[in-house]
């Protein structure tokens, strides 16, 4: 069963929700963070098959669908445990409705305001799909004729019914009474602007059955006002001076109804409900509030015939824009009119105006060494962003696309929270409450084999000891010959250049080569902390990351020794192999740890092309720390996300 | 006739202009349309423009932006008296929203409370906007700290800035991890705001840009009072600058795009600790904590719990 929906805004405003069961906002918040700002989980859904997106949260699954036009999200929320086929049929015919419904309202600057009385619409779906869950791909048209409750049937046609039904018809009744009276009043509620049509009264009158239950615990929701209630129940004291205004059908043997009787035949309810929002009732043709089935039943013009009108247009309107461009401007003036708007602006985007700007983005992108795969996920993730969208007033496609591609790129760069390490290691050596025992705060550095781990090491190192802290080195390249060694030229390095300045400490851990890295780590903490080193800093050996024996040993590490922070040293050199090198090694930790950032070395080689920022970063949703830029103890940098957009969109 | 109209002698010229001439014509066409057009120019600068009423609406994500803004709409609208729910935004929206007529605004402030203008007032209330951003951490920069250096130099009323609100949930500020999160946030948009100050020249210099930090969700048990809330803020704060001084630079300080130096927050090198009053003594940026509830409020009237925060924004207009 459905838990959930809602229709959201992009700037957070929930316009219409409905649930069947309590669902935490911190779910559809989630999928809001993790799909749409962070882009951290791909949705895996065929835009083709008209799929809608997944997302699965605690216990639930998500459906979605964007809406760009206005701005909206379709959201459906269901339990994982079911497998519910009929949620896209849902999302897409939901989405159409509301969307012809409160078109105005949603294009006025009102929308927020509005009080959206879509409850009945949405039973009415949820009902004839989930009746139909057999066959969801059906279409919608024509099929209501067979498509009725059994409740209805019998109210409607064949013989009368029996009078426990019409007690409960009675219900139903009165509870559509107060339906009625919430959606025929005129001012303040959405559906003025249909109420023209000679059918709106009957629509909602004819909504017996099933829907009576929901509409009055709807009722009951939605606070009807009291004018609206009390104007009711005057039209309803006024209606039998009318006299004849209400015909009543009398069923006749063969069962057809006949119209002409005026003796009354339903005693449950008030007779006069109906005319009430459509006084000239004689006017209308049966046709109009009803249609006989094949089995000659009359059967009442439900909501449901309403909705399936507006699927039905949509779906022409949908057949007519993919044939032929309008009915009466040429497709010569068209495309004259689409070069023209593409020069003054305000036109709206297709997937095939955004092609060949997208390929050439994409060309300048392979360019700046943003591996292909990233680059390819970011030009779509682009597309989908625009296509449907207006361009500005004298904006081309290009700019357009230029603009929408740098804030994306902005976006990725940008990490969810900036990390400051000198107040970090301060918050952990210094707590400032008292339940928080001070401890040494650990960093570890990984990478593949080269990249430059030790050289950015001693350049942490360097940074640290400059603002005074007392720094350990654990050598944990138990491996390589000569990485004790280097370590200890550094080691020796700094510690001179510190007690020059007179600033921190550095002191460096070492056990030779061939033991247990893991082990050497865990000793380093332990020394570190009875020795009251503020940093250590532990250097790993390098490792081929599709290595599974080698990577493996990373887990034992990571619980070894439980470093605060685990960076990943990657080469702005490296090309595509830099979005396979950050997944795995940002799945070698074991569950529930990961890299807590990336270092990218060596940016001083590449000039602008800083594509690897991008592709590690896109690949795995981690920030970047530091930038390398250089050969001296100094040439580390904190990264500027203006820089590297700039330097990437040049 | 030759010997008269020419431009060598007074008579001559005078005899020139009042001839039938072409380039008398000319002249007397160019006085006319372009005396009144020149005197607009002048004059129309020269009369101060009316005062914006944008107000920014800034904080880190689930402080309360959005709900602050949806009631704020529902309150200035006749209509419904029922506030949307909301989620986590991803885009700004800029609403139109009025001020109940009971809140003073600063423009009314020496009235006397008989002056029958301010019944005139109470029935057209005054309208302000309100933009509200996102606060999730990647659009921050994008959105929020953008649409500030935006507005704040803005000399257009459309977009100028009047008063900054800076919303904080001070439910979950016990937390350390979020206080850090809002603290780095305000001394984001404070430097904003203090880069604006300073550079301004100090003959025209007017009044800042005012600062109200929203203490939020008051009506929860484990609220921090606003006083609390200061003091954590500014001592959090004090704890940024400290670090911001000894951190690395950033890549673009290579590249020679952003000569001038990092400043520090407070203009004082970050030598004191850091408060609000340190900021508004040096810089002229007033920060004011004020507490309140967007729900939760009692029954009695709807949106009681952020009167006091309109009597903020009514003392600004």
């Amino acid at each position: 069963m459905l838990e959930a929906f809602e229709v959201v805004t992009t700037s957070g405003v929930v316009l219409w929700s409905k649930s069947y069961a309590p669902v935490g906002s911190h779910v559809i918040n989630s999928l809001i963070n993790d799909v749409f700002i962070e882009e951290k989980v791909v949705p895996q859904g065929n835009a083709a098959t008209g799929a809608s997106p997944i997302f699965k949260k605690e216990k639930y699954t998500l459906k979605w669908k964007q809406v760009k036009e206005f701005n909206l999200i379709f959201v459906a929320v269901y339990q994982s445990l079911l497998h519910l086929g009929w949620i896209d049929k849902l999302l897409e015919n939901i989405s159409t409705i509301f969307l012809d419904l409160y078109k105005d309202q949603l294009k006025g600057n009102r929308t927020r305001i509005t009080t959206y009385r879509f409850e009945p619409y949405f039973e009415q779906q949820v009902r004839e799909l989930e009746d139909n869950t057999g066959s969801v791909a059906e279409t919608h048209i024509a099929e209501t004729g067979e498509k009725k409750d059994p409740l209805v049937s019998s109210d409607n046609g064949g013989p009368p019914p029996p009078p426990v039904p019409g007690l409960i018809k009675a219900q139903h009744q009165a509870a559509l009474a107060g339906a009625t009276s919430d959606e025929g009043t005129p001012p303040a509620t959405p559906d003025t602007s249909r109420s023209g049509t000679p059918v709106a009264g009957h629509i909602l009158t004819g909504k017996a059955g099933p829907g009576g239950r929901v509409s009055r615990r709807a009722r009951k929701a939605a606070n009807v006002n009291t004018n609206a209630s009390s104007g009711d129940e005057v039209s309803r004291k006024a209606k039998p001076t009318k006299g004849s205004a209400k015909k009543m059908r009398k069923w006749d043997d063969n069962g057809f109804a006949d119209e002409d009787d005026g003796e009354n035949l339903d005693y449950s309810a008030p007779a006069g409900d109906e005319n009430t929002s459509a006084p000239a009732v004689e006017s209308v043709a049966a046709e109009d509030w009803g249609h006989k089935t094949g089995k000659g039943q009359f059967v009442l013009k439900d909501l449901g015939d309403e909705v399936h009108n507006i699927l039905d247009n949509a779906d022409a309107q949908k057949g007519k824009g993919s044939s032929a461009a309008s009915g009466f401007i040429g497709s010569g003036f068209n495309a004259v009119g689409g070069l023209f708007r593409n020069i003054v602006g305000g036109k709206v985007l297709t997937e095939s105006d955004l092609q060949k700007p997208l390929k050439v983005m994409e060309d300048h992108l392979l360019k700046k060494n943003v591996a292909r795969e990233a680059a390819v996920r970011l030009c779509e993730g682009v597309e989908r962003e625009l296509v449907g969208k207006k361009t500005a007033n004298f904006q081309s496609v290009d700019a357009a696309l230029r603009i929408a591609m740098e804030a994306s790129l902005r976006k990725i760069l940008t990490p969810t929270s900036s990390l400051d390490l000198l107040r970090e290691i301060n918050a952990i050596t210094a707590p400032t409450t008292k339940a928080q025992a001070p401890r040494p705060y650990v960093m570890s550095i990984v990478g593949v084999n080269g990249v430059g781990k030790s050289t950015n090491l001693s350049k942490i190192c360097f940074f640290l000891l400059q603002n005074n802290y007392r720094v350990l080195i654990a050598a944990c390249d138990t491996f390589r010959s000569g990485a004790v060694e280097q370590l200890r030229v550094h080691a020796r390095n700094l510690n001179e250049l510190s007690s020059r300045e007179n600033v921190g400490e550095i002191e460096l851990y070492e056990k030779g080569y061939g033991k247990d890295a893991a082990n050497v780590a865990k000793d380093a903490v332990d020394y570190a902390a009875a020795h009251k080193f503020d940093v250590v800093l532990i250097d790993t050996a390098g490792r081929r990351h599709n290595d599974q024996r080698l990577m493996s040993s990373l887990e034992k590490f990571a619980k070894f020794a439980n470093p605060d922070k685990i960076f990943m040293v990657g080469e702005a050199l490296v090309g595509t192999d830099s979005v396979m090198q950050a997944r795995n090694f940002n799945a070698a930790f074991g569950t529930g740890r990961n890299l807590d950032g990336f270092i990218i070395s060596k940016c001083d080689t590449v000039g602008d092309m800083v594509g690897t920022l991008v592709s590690m970063v896109h690949a795995t949703g981690i920030p970047i720390v530091f930038l390398g830029v250089g050969q001296h103890y100094g040439d580390l940098r904190g990264l500027s996300v203006p820089w590297a957009v700039d330097l990437l969109m040049k | 006739m030759s010997s008269q109209a020419n431009w060598k002698s007074v008579t001559g010229i005078a005899t020139l202009l009042f001839d039938g001439n072409l380039v008398a014509i000319a002249i007397a066409i160019l006085f006319t349309f372009g005396v009144p057009i020149f005197l607009h120019v002048v004059f129309f600068r020269a009369v101060a423009s009316p005062p914006s009423s944008n107000f920014l609406l800034l904080g880190p994500s689930g402080s309360g932006k959005t709900a602050f803004t949806t009631l704020l709409e529902a309150k200035s609208s006749p209509a419904s008296k029922k506030t949307h729910n909301t989620h986590t935004s991803q885009t700004s929206t800029f609403v139109s929203v009025s001020l109940p007529p009971s809140v003073p605004t600063a423009s009314n402030r020496y009235r006397s409370i008989n002056d029958p203008s301010l019944k005139e007032a109470s029935r057209n209330p005054v309208r302000y906007r309100v933009k509200d951003t996102p606060g999730h951490g990647k659009l921050r920069a994008s959105q929020g700290i953008a649409t500030l250096q935006t507005m704040a130099i803005s000399n257009d009323t459309s977009t100028k800035i009047r008063g900054l609100i800076f919303m904080v949930d001070t439910a979950a500020l016990v937390d350390e991890t979020v206080l850090r999160d809002t603290a780095t946030y305000l001394h984001d948009v404070l430097l904003v705001l203090q880069k604006r100050e300073l550079k301004k020249s100090s003959a025209k210099r007017s009044i800042g840009v005012p600062v109200l930090l929203a203490a939020n969700k008051q009506d929860l048990f484990t609220a921090l009072p606003p006083g609390s809330v200061r003091d954590k803020l500014e001592t959090e704060i004090d704890r940024i600058r400290k670090s911001k001084t000894k951190g690395l630079l950033d890549a673009s300080a290579d590249a020679g795009l952003d000569t001038e130096e990092e400043e520090i927050l407070g203009n004082d090198d970050g030598q004191g600790v850091f408060n609000f009053k340190l900021l508004e003594e040096e810089v002229g940026v007033k920060v004011e904590v004020v507490g309140g509830a967007i729900k939760g409020d009692s029954e009695d009237e709807f949106g009681s719990g952020v009167r006091r925060w309109e009597e903020w924004i009514g003392m600004c207009l």
